[in-house]
């Protein structure tokens, strides 16, 4: 599964020809056409509101594109599918709309792939064949259905450039990415670009700062995520777990036994759990990673092209396994280590098909910290903002699992002097560390509560009491007074 | 005998109409760079106005003295100057003493202010302004309300008096002394044009101030040294066990070394009473002349340091009386200001270290509170998390490129935990392991942030020094003797 992925590195500099758009089957008519293969994708969708996490969200709806790969599976962009709750297929010069839905989708690198209720009306289509990385300066050309009208649109441009850059749907992740000089206007997401009749990348993003520039994901990670999805199971990307400092100083390189000549960089921090976690120590120097050297500033050399050590898990999956050569007291190591989901760092990533999880109690709501929950309150609490960022980096994960806000207090006779406490992190309650929102849901609906809850808040100048037989009197008539339709929701 | 009283009297200024006794003041003030603690920023020029009292003092406001490097009084007509020095100063009353030097011929004309005796509400103010050519001017306001109120550095405010008068636009309209029945009863500190409200420190504290000072040894005010929550939540109020009747504060911090701590006070227990006087919910009681105050006017506004106060508490719902001895507030984690001290700091190899304070996080602007860095705004917020070990926090401010700082000129805003495996109390204590050659001849910083260690090649970063202050670099650092814990 690996050497798909060797592509990757090397072509993006190295172009020898450009590609010209020879005869292709995009200019016949009796057959379907690689024109036909492209769909128009409709997509209503139902995005929850995490400041009234009990409440259905906001309807809404938008559209994109999409193109056969394979029989019933159509490829485009998770953001065109993202918190769907109907999806509809409709074929080129066709009124006809034909329900979809989504087989398995990867916010980390915006891909989708839908299948059809009925594949049948499309079964005469021939599937978009998967091509390589396109070169530099060479022609390519980007089919679908932006704005603008309700035809395809076809546009040409040129590789620009190609970078490891970052990809704004689950704004947490970058991958490779190629720029193009065409713009990719809304509704081109999920758009094959074709190059010599094959799939170059998929549209799926542009600039609001530049025009004329848009941003397709290049078939390696196209290629990636169909590999991972081939256990019926999308695994995200692997993330080795290491912060790394280059290791320019020479006072630096003296404490960590380094010769004059000697690569290799410095790891700073190792994330507690991640898959590095009691193989590498802070401190250790990282020679090689599977073989290749590592410079001074983390370069890789492959087929002769400076690329970042990251690529090597870039290509990876999870349960594979990674060799690194290692320097620690001055004498030399080698290890390996299994790359591994590390579902906490989803903490910073968008999040996008789930509802939030909320517990409701007596007028206050608590809600988990995530980053959609950040970008809806404005959190000016500086312990918050200090556990948030520090939640990874720090392993804070390892005793709390759900960073627990009080995030509203609903207004009643109950809750009238509680004030002032919305924005920060619960610590305890009761005396006990609260380890989750099931925790606390868990401690303050306990069957024999005692007369008061004692909520401390890390950073609190006191704590929130809350009488509980008051508390669960007042329960009822809150939610109804709010509008409330449901005291929790736990999971996803 | 007759001569004798006549020299007397014609040498030394006598009391006349407020007019006589006021004096222009024009002060340059220049303060130290929070990112290069070794320059100053630009002078600023400051005028306002000040008050002649007895023993050829002059009063005005902390505002017009703070960091000043040079300090002048005018005459009223503007026709002498004569240079003046800092006599008394206290920060967080925003009163100051500045006395004349040589200035016998200065004062010749001029006559002294007696400081009146405690005003109250409804009493009216006359304020005092000076006009370009000398003619005093004066506008009458009532005092409004009576409130303790902090207008310069921070703290738990002071008595002062809300004044409403409609004030105009005069020249050297910063600070103007007030008077009632022709003595002085406060100085107007600021005014909000709109709602035509002043601002006046009250007669009560520029009186402590003045006697605090008299004996040349300016202590400052008391504090009792602790944190607190107001108690209106009923089911904050039936957890402490709190009577309905009762009102009460609940003390969130008690500051390590503080008056409070001394006598035994600790977090949880709720002050009901100070010398007999019931604190209310909301943390006022009441005065016999002035009606509802906020309850520090009870430790830092009427009390001095060294006197007793006894404190009411309900410590797990049990009464307990507290005799707590005053003293001044402890020295915080985070000096609250750096007026009239420059800072200290310590550049090693192109390392700059500081210790933390709040101007310096101030100067990250107008919005520091969420664009200052986040580790050191948690000290800030959080003090009591990082005062074991430290008397001050110490940070690695920023990296100037150098030999010896190849690598780490991204590095800014660290706080240094150990240098050479030793906690780092202060900057003296960093600058002593820095100083002491280690084994292999690189020292080794621990910070909080990526990549937690970093080091430092000892006989490089000497010569990178000695290359500083070739370039211009008066000093590589500035040091204090650190306070005994």
């Amino acid at each position: 599964m690996r050497s798909i992925l060797r592509p990757l590195l090397p072509l993006a500099l190295t172009a020898a020809a450009s590609g010209q758009l020879k005869e292709s089957p995009l200019t016949t008519k009796a057959k379907p056409t690689i024109y036909d293969s492209v769909v128009k994708i409709e997509c209503a969708t139902q995005v929850p509101d995490y400041r009234t996490p009990w409440n259905s969200g906001r309807f809404s709806g938008g559209r994109g594109t999409g193109f056969l790969i394979g029989p019933n599976q159509f490829l485009t962009n998770a953001h065109v599918v993202s918190d769907a709750r109907r999806l509809l297929i409709t074929r080129r010069g066709s009124a006809q709309k034909h329900v979809a839905r989504i087989k398995h989708i990867a916010h980390d690198c915006d891909l989708a792939l839908l299948e059809l209720e009925y594949f049948a009306p499309f079964e005469d289509l021939k599937p978009i064949e998967i091509g390589g990385m396109p070169q530099l300066e060479s022609e390519v050309s980007t089919i679908g259905y932006p704005v603008g009208g309700d035809r395809l649109s076809v546009t040409r441009g040129v590789v620009s450039r190609i970078d490891f850059s970052s990809y704004s749907h689950s704004r947490a992740d970058s991958h490779l990415v190629i720029q193009v000089d065409a713009a990719i206007n809304p509704g081109n997401s999920g758009g094959p670009v074709i190059q010599d009749g094959k799939l170059a990348g998929v549209a799926f993003q542009g600039r609001t700062d530049a025009d004329n520039v848009g941003y397709i994901i290049p078939t390696p990670v196209v290629k990636r995520f169909l590999e991972d999805i081939k256990d019926d199971e999308y695994n995200h990307y692997m993330d080795i777990g290491l912060s790394t400092f280059p290791l320019f100083n020479p006072a630096m390189r003296k404490a960590y036994k380094l010769s004059d000549d000697a690569k290799g960089i410095l790891v700073a921090n190792v994330v507690p759990e991640g898959p590095c976690d009691k193989v590498i120590e802070k401190g250790d120097v990282l020679l090689k990673i599977d073989g290749n050297e590592i410079d001074s500033a983390g370069n890789i050399r492959i087929g002769g092209e400076f690329v970042d050590m990251n690529e090597i898990v870039e290509r990876k999956f999870a349960g594979d396994k990674v060799k690194l050569t290692i320097l620690r007291g001055g004498e030399t190591k080698d290890v390996e280590i299994t790359l591994n989901e590390f579902p906490y760092s989803s903490i910073y990533s968008i999040r996008y098909d789930e509802q939030p999880r909320f517990t409701f109690y007596g007028g206050l709501v608590f809600q988990p910290l995530n980053f959609n929950l950040y970008a809806s309150y404005s959190f000016d609490d500086r312990r918050l903002r200090q556990i948030y960022n520090d939640f990874i980096s720090k392993g804070l994960f390892k005793e709390i699992e759900d960073i627990v806000v009080l995030t509203r207090v609903e207004s009643d006779r109950l809750t009238t002097r509680m004030g002032g406490f919305t924005g920060m992190v619960v610590e305890k309650v009761n005396d006990t560390k609260i380890k989750n929102l099931k925790h606390l849901h868990e401690i303050l609906n306990a069957p024999n509560p005692p007369e008061f809850h004692v909520i401390e808040f890390n950073g609190g100048a006191r704590p929130l009491i809350v009488p509980s037989a008051e508390a669960a009197e007042a329960q009822k008539r809150i939610m109804q007074q709010v509008g409330i339709s449901k005291a929790s929701r736990l999971e996803k | 005998m007759k001569f004798l009283i006549f020299t007397l009297l014609t040498a030394l200024p006598l009391l006349g109409a407020p007019s006589d006794s006021l004096v222009r003041i024009n002060s340059t003030l220049q303060s130290y760079k929070a990112s290069q603690p070794w320059e100053k920023n630009s002078p600023k020029k400051r005028q306002g106005l000040g008050t002649l009292l007895s023993g050829n003092r002059v009063l005005t406001t902390a505002a017009m003295a703070a960091d000043a490097i040079y300090l002048e009084l005018e005459s009223a007509d503007s026709s002498r100057r004569v240079p003046a020095r800092l006599s008394a100063i206290d920060y967080k009353t925003n009163l100051a003493l500045l006395v004349p030097i040589n200035g016998a011929d200065f004062l010749k004309d001029l006559k002294f202010a007696e400081v009146s005796s405690p005003v109250k509400i409804g009493d009216d103010l006359e304020f005092y302004q000076l006009e370009d050519n000398g003619d005093s001017l004066s506008t009458s306001g009532t005092i409004r309300k009576m409130d303790l109120l902090s207008t310069f550095v921070s703290s738990g405010g002071y008595l002062s008096y809300q004044v409403k008068a409609s004030m105009q636009t005069a020249g050297n309209s910063f600070t103007l002394p007030a008077y009632h029945n022709n003595k002085l009863a406060g100085v107007l500190t600021s005014y909000n044009s709109k709602d035509q409200i002043c601002d006046v420190i009250s007669a009560d504290i520029i009186s402590a101030f003045l006697k605090d000072a008299a004996d040349g040894n300016y202590l400052g005010f008391p504090s009792l040294g602790a944190g607190f929550s107001t108690t209106e939540d009923e089911h904050f109020r039936a957890w402490l066990k709190l009577p309905r009747e009762a009102g009460g504060i609940y003390i969130n911090r008690v500051l390590p070394g503080g008056s409070g701590d001394s006598a035994g006070m600790k977090k949880g227990d709720v002050i009901l009473t100070i010398d007999g006087n019931a604190i209310n919910r909301q943390g006022y009681y009441q005065h016999k002349k002035y009606g509802s105050l906020y309850w520090p006017h009870l430790v830092g506004g009427s009390r001095v340091i060294g006197e007793e106060i006894s404190i009411g508490l309900l410590r797990d719902g049990k009464p307990l009386d507290l005799k707590v001895t005053l003293k001044k507030a402890p020295d915080p984690l985070l000096p609250l200001h750096r007026y009239d001290n420059a800072p200290p700091f310590l550049i090693k190899g192109g390392l700059v270290f500081q210790e933390l304070s709040r101007p310096y996080l101030l100067a990250f602007g107008k919005e520091w509170a969420s664009r200052g860095p986040l580790n050191l705004l948690d000290v800030m917020a959080n003090p009591s998390d990082y005062e074991e070990g430290r008397n001050r926090v110490v940070v690695l401010t920023r990296v100037v490129p150098t030999e010896a700082t190849i690598g780490y000129d991204r590095i800014s805003n660290q706080i240094i935990e150990k240098v050479n495996g030793k906690p780092v109390a202060d900057l003296p204590t960093l600058a002593k392991a820095l100083a002491t050659t280690p084994e292999n001849g690189i020292h080794e910083i621990e910070t909080d942030q990526t990549p937690y260690k970093l080091y430092l090649d000892q006989g490089l970063s000497d010569q990178v020094d000695t290359q500083f202050k070739a370039r211009g670099l008066p000093s590589l650092s500035r040091l204090y003797e650190p306070k005994a814990k």
